[in-house]
């Protein structure tokens, strides 16, 4: 499974980024491979508009399985996103990457 | 850390005048955060003293270098907004008008034109007369992008709320529901909506808890001015249980809230009544954020 989780930071211990559109980062966690990396998401967080469907374009060049995020996407976004077939998991903000990835596992994160 | 977004929908329900109160009975255990950029007027209020100022940039402006300028057309011609316009054979830039798409500076034959960052307003940091640290920010007039100005005040309110260990972030939003306000619902814990019972009131209050529902946001409902039309009142709280919306409390219509407001003071520092009434609303906040 690919995992992207909107990211504040870059390491597990980073905080998830309530926001989809102008999250800092992303962070695609591949299970498979253990292989963690790190996208900067600044250029979309400096774009004057349409940072939600451009974060949007980011992850379906990532082609994750799921996404954990916080608010969530809003509607233009999220209807890119529905073409993906990807599971997402919202309210996940307040967490750690290893605490959401934890709670993922566990099947206790709230699915949009 | 949790982070209160004050809103209303309709404009002049008294938001400012709540959040306001609430952060001077919050003083010592909060940051404030103004994220009505575009009229931003908390500091009317909390009279903040500024540490730190930056300008804010969106989106990019066209500048024309006259130097360079061969006065051709070109760039005029092909400007589907009207941007430029000439004034005695000289070429000029409104910088009001200019959406900054970068066509006139791709067309120009001597590269006279060059897209800049454009300068879109400035940022704040400051300590509120309350000695708490307030993020708050400033749009230009005519300037684009409030949304991103948010983020950004909202994520500086943040990184204090962190380093000043506070247990809240007391956001005062925007009116409406378009950018602003769903910048500044980022990260919210609960909002507090404050309206009041008109019909516009309930039209504008109903329209932004359908956005508020599409992020799963808890809220609660504050009626303001809550005796000048009981029966509006009444069916404002009808709708907000319909919509499992926390009823939190009515003020009644008070001149002690304009009065404060010209002394530059909150309700809660000239109404003992007032006080009493916004403590024990500001209470059921908390209450309603721990049994989240």
């Amino acid at each position: 499974m690919k995992i992207v989780f909107t990211s504040s930071g870059t390491d597990w211990d980073a905080l998830i980024d309530p926001r989809f559109g102008r999250t800092a980062y992303l962070v695609l966690f591949n299970e498979d491979t253990a292989h963690f990396e790190v996208i900067d998401n600044g250029a979309v967080q400096a774009d004057a508009h349409g940072a939600g469907t451009a974060t949007a374009q980011q992850i379906y060049a990532l082609h994750p399985d799921v996404l954990i995020t916080g608010n969530g996407p809003g509607e233009t976004a999220a209807k890119a996103l529905k073409n993906l077939n990807m599971r997402i998991y919202v309210d996940a903000h307040n967490l750690s990457l290893k605490e959401a990835y934890l709670k993922y596992q566990q099947n206790a994160l709230k699915a949009l | 850390m949790h982070e209160v977004v004050v809103l209303s929908g309709k404009g002049g329900t008294g938001k400012t005048s709540v959040t306001a109160s609430f952060s001077v009975l919050a003083a010592g255990n909060t940051i404030i955060a103004d994220c009505d950029v575009d009229a931003a007027n908390m500091h009317l209020l909390m009279d903040p003293k500024t540490q730190q100022q930056e300008a804010f940039y969106s989106g990019e402006l066209a500048e024309l270098d006259l130097a360079s300028c061969i006065s051709c057309g070109k760039c005029k011609e092909s400007c589907h907004i009207d941007a430029i316009s000439v004034i005695k054979d000289t070429y000029r830039i409104n910088a009001f008008r200019c959406e900054g798409c970068g066509y006139c500076a791709l067309i120009c034959p001597t590269e006279a034109i060059s897209m800049k960052a454009r300068r879109s307003g400035d940022f704040f940091l400051s300590i509120a007369r309350t000695g708490d640290p307030m993020a708050h920010a400033r749009l230009d007039p005519g300037a684009d992008n409030s949304g991103k100005l948010v983020a950004k005040v909202k994520t500086e309110a943040k990184k204090l709320a962190e380093r000043y260990q506070r247990d809240f972030i007391l956001v005062d939003g925007a009116p409406g529901i378009g950018c602003p306000v769903v910048s500044s619902l980022a990260g919210a814990n609960y909002v507090a909506l404050v309206t009041e019972p008109s019909a516009s009131g309930l039209h504008d209050l109903k329209r932004l808890v359908e956005v508020l529902q599409k992020f799963r946001l808890k809220a609660g409902c504050i009626i303001n001015k809550a005796d000048l039309q009981p029966e509006q009142a009444e069916q404002i709280k009808a709708y907000c249980n319909e919509k499992n919306i926390d009823l939190l409390g009515s003020l009644p219509y008070d001149p002690a809230f304009t009065e404060a407001m010209i002394q530059g003071k909150t309700v809660v520092e000239t109404s003992a009544a007032l006080k009493q009434k916004i403590s024990r609303i500001w209470e059921t906040i908390q209450y309603k954020i721990n049994s989240l």
